[in-house]
């Protein structure tokens, strides 16, 4: 019994880590910079404290990847020194952009937004993306996310076999669009040649399914343009490339701009009012009187809420990020328990059979030990969920039986559950065993 | 098609170049590299040299590789290479007493520097090759044990091809490593090789197999981020030999033992301390899709041999007995 509890508590301490994660960028969304604010900023600048970060412009995750040689590093510091020219950004040097190395040295495996940069309209954080399996741990994980990427590909050499591994790994994380920057254009002796760069590599876009005559291909000297000179290949390219970043790059969409929903956390029976769920709000707006649905454990109810509180007190709306307290008509205590969500009705559909890419923890990590092989069947924990799950390879696998899993691995499953709940394709989940969290996945495909 | 992009390519650019006397067709250039995968310059420069000519091209790249690959290779020579794959090769797992064939398998070790590379067809196909030719070029050893290939030896040896074994060498693995270099544009180093090779055992009644298995793999069953090989001692009923259904159960049984080795931290076959989990014998076996699975590997060995009447008849010894196993990850420091 003990150890449920701490599971539960541990869940809940995941849940509220993830989501705070989700949402530390929208949720102090100020409306407007009031001179209060200015003056608490000059205040703190005065004290010596850090500077007040201003949150006034989108924010996005943007990453660069390419071949080791092609110039990524040199155009994460052009950028920054081209935009630092009209503020938007803190010039960040080659030494103080490349410490992958003694990172990776030290056992830091990515190197995660530590260059951030303003276009007009958007802020960018900068992730380095130096391998395909760091790369896919840390998106499963939800350490670092690419919500867009930049292919470095250089004008001599042209796309490399490796390419198609780029584009790979793109494609698997879920980014849907690119852009691309052909370097070291002046290298080339002959225009007709980056022609030729342009066209394999709008193929090789097609090839794996992105916009290959759409995606924006700019063409440049990252060096050039760090160096400040032959601005008509250099700066003004730089600022091209972040233009068309900002144009053709789609934001992700912000959980307030979400649909409601709401995991249940506890539920509480209070005389002459009724049922009350409470929980933090997971994404979305919910006003007094909006009909919602509590979806999972095999049922889907429809009902109306009734009332909103949060420290006692009565609110007429609550976003992503709240606490709150969910007043809910004609449920009774019995109807609706701990693991449901409150949803928008028809947002989310609970399921119980889905297709997940899982990264296995090393012993290092608090992992197990051993490996294991499939119909392994450790607890599931999503939101404030915990259900039984059995691992399974999806259909199609050679060797299913004898495949072995090892920790460390990153792999594809299929995962049944022994209860539906609410779940949608990029849901993040927690597999705990015996008091160890022995893995996490994103779900990439529901079935049942 | 062309002339629509054409206005891509700003005209403040256009005058920074000169125009080359003999311009090789766009056409040609694309062909060749869609054929030989050589960065953009080199297609053209092969293009211009031989007349816009694709076989003179084709052989001139080929000439020229050796030169540009060398220039490559000592330009990336110094960085580190960590990623890479473990690739095995097994000719022949099985021999015994009477028999007219010998046992033949290797395993190598190739790097690079990022798993970009490390996961590309091309490099598989050079880890796949390398780790056929030292399986090949092995001389049978009396020991029943694995041994180490000198990286420097292997290097020198003519590449045999694992996909067409008797199309003739182009060139040795040190030249196959340089051209995919080349390619890729990243260090490659050959980190490591062993071999196992036995000839028939002398003593009636016993026979030698091989387990071998790679975890991780991306391309190939044979290659990935982990790998083993072991080799095993049985009893063998000879004259008549091994039914093929008991040589199934034996293959299966063998795939087990080789991720049970991967699977666990093994470090060595038997140890006194019988908690000494890096021990296989030790282990409890859980890669086994059978009934005894869960048992020690110990308890195991012994009671399916009994199964399947492969104990010896003195009864004290299990019918099978893993003689030596090298297990290699990818990356891992060297003792």
């Amino acid at each position: 019994m003990l150890h449920l509890a701490t599971c539960k508590v541990a869940s809940q301490a995941f849940a509220a880590a993830r989501s705070s994660m989700r949402n530390v960028c929208q949720r102090s969304r100020v409306p407007s910079v009031s001179t209060t604010g200015r003056s608490q900023q000059h205040l703190l600048r005065d004290r010596g404290y850090a500077e007040v970060f201003q949150r006034n412009k989108p924010h996005m995750n943007i990453g660069t990847i390419g071949h080791v040689d092609h110039g990524k590093t040199t155009l994460t510091a052009a950028i920054t020194r081209v935009l630092s020219e009209g503020g938007a950004a803190k010039f960040t040097d080659y030494s103080q952009i490349d410490k992958a190395p003694e990172e990776k040295a030290r056992g830091i495996t990515i190197n995660s937004a530590h260059v951030e940069y303003e276009s007009a309209n958007r802020h960018y954080g900068h992730i380095d993306c130096p391998g395909h399996a760091d790369y896919i741990k840390n998106m499963i994980t939800g350490a670092a996310q690419m919500d867009g990427a930049i292919i470095v590909v250089s004008a001599t050499d042209g796309q490399m076999p490796q390419t198609r591994e780029h584009l790979l790994l793109a494609r698997q994380v879920g980014i849907k669009r690119l852009v691309v920057f052909i370097n070291k254009v002046d290298m080339i002796s002959d225009p007709e040649m980056l022609e030729l760069v342009d066209m394999e590599i709008r193929d090789l876009l097609s090839t794996y399914n992105f916009e290959g005559e759409e995606t924006p291909i700019i063409m440049g000297s990252a060096l050039a343009a760090l160096e400040g000179r032959n601005d008509d290949i250099g700066a003004s390219k730089i600022k091209e490339l972040v233009e068309a970043c900002d144009s053709w790059l789609e934001l992700p969409a912000r959980d307030l701009d979400k649909p409601f929903l709401m995991p249940v956390e506890d539920v509480f029976s209070i005389s002459g009012r009724g049922t009350v769920a409470t929980g933090r709000v997971e994404r979305g707006i919910a006003t007094k009187g909006t009909d919602v649905e509590v979806v999972g454990f095999g049922s889907t109810i429809k009902t109306t809420l009734t009332g909103i509180e949060m420290f006692h007190k009565e609110l007429e709306r609550a976003e992503a990020g709240d606490n709150m307290g969910a007043l809910l008509r004609g449920i009774k205590r019995e109807q609706i328990r701990r693991g449901q969500v409150l949803a928008a009705p028809g947002s989310v559909k609970s399921a119980k059979k889905f297709l997940a890419q899982i990264y296995v923890l090393t012993k290092e990590e608090g992992g197990r030990y051993t490996p294991f092989m499939q119909n392994y069947r450790p607890q599931c924990f999503v939101r404030t969920a915990d259900i039984t799950v059995a691992l399974t390879w999806p259909e199609g696998v050679e060797d299913a039986a004898e495949k072995m899993i090892m920790p460390g691995d990153n792999v594809e499953m299929v995962c049944d559950l022994v209860f539906d709940v609410a779940l949608e394709v990029g849901t993040r989940f927690t597999l705990r065993e015996a008091n160890k969290t022995i893995g996490t996945g994103i779900v990439t495909k529901i079935f049942s | 098609m062309f002339r629509n992009r054409r206005p891509r390519t700003t005209p403040a650019l256009k005058c920074l170049y000169s125009t080359a006397t003999e311009k090789p067709s766009l056409k040609l250039v694309a062909e060749l590299r869609k054929r030989t995968e050589v960065s953009i310059v080199k297609a053209r420069e092969a293009l211009s040299a031989s007349g816009n000519d694709i076989d003179a091209a084709l052989e001139w790249l080929q000439k020229d590789l050796v030169a540009s690959g060398a220039k490559k290779a000592a330009k990336v020579g110094g960085r580190a290479t960590n990623e890479g794959l473990v690739g095995v090769s097994v000719l022949s797992n099985f021999t015994a007493f009477g028999m007219q064939r010998g046992l033949r398998a290797a395993m190598i070790e190739l790097n690079c520097e990022t798993d970009f590379v490390g996961r590309n067809e091309l490099f598989g196909q050079l880890v796949a090759d390398i780790a056929h030719t030292a399986a090949v070029i092995s001389e049978p050893s009396g020991s029943f044990c694995l041994f180490s290939i000198q990286p420097e030896f292997l290097q020198d040896a003519p590449l045999i091809s694992q996909s067409n074994p008797s199309a003739p060498p182009t060139g040795t693995v040190a030249s196959a490593i340089r051209d995919t270099i080349a390619k890729v544009g990243e260090n490659i180093t050959l980190r490591r090789a062993m071999a196992v090779t036995a000839q028939p055992p002398t003593l009636n009644g016993t026979a030698l197999r091989l387990a071998s298995y790679v975890h991780g793999t991306i391309h190939r069953p044979t290659e990935g981020r982990i790998g083993a090989l072991a080799l095993l001692a049985l009893r063998y009923p000879s004259p008549k030999g091994f039914s093929p259904k008991l040589t199934k159960k034996l293959e299966t049984l063998e795939r087990a033992l080789g991720r049970q080795i991967v699977g666990f931290d093994t470090k060595s076959i038997d140890a006194a301390d019988p908690h000494d989990q890096t021990a296989l014998y030790n282990q409890p076996f859980i890669t086994f899709a059978d009934e005894l699975n869960g048992q020690s590997v110990r308890n195991v060995l012994a009671q399916w041999s009994a199964r399947e009447g492969l104990s010896f008849p003195d009864g004290f010894e299990a019918g099978i007995k893993p003689l030596d196993f090298a297990k290699w990850s990818v990356g891992e420091p060297l003792e």
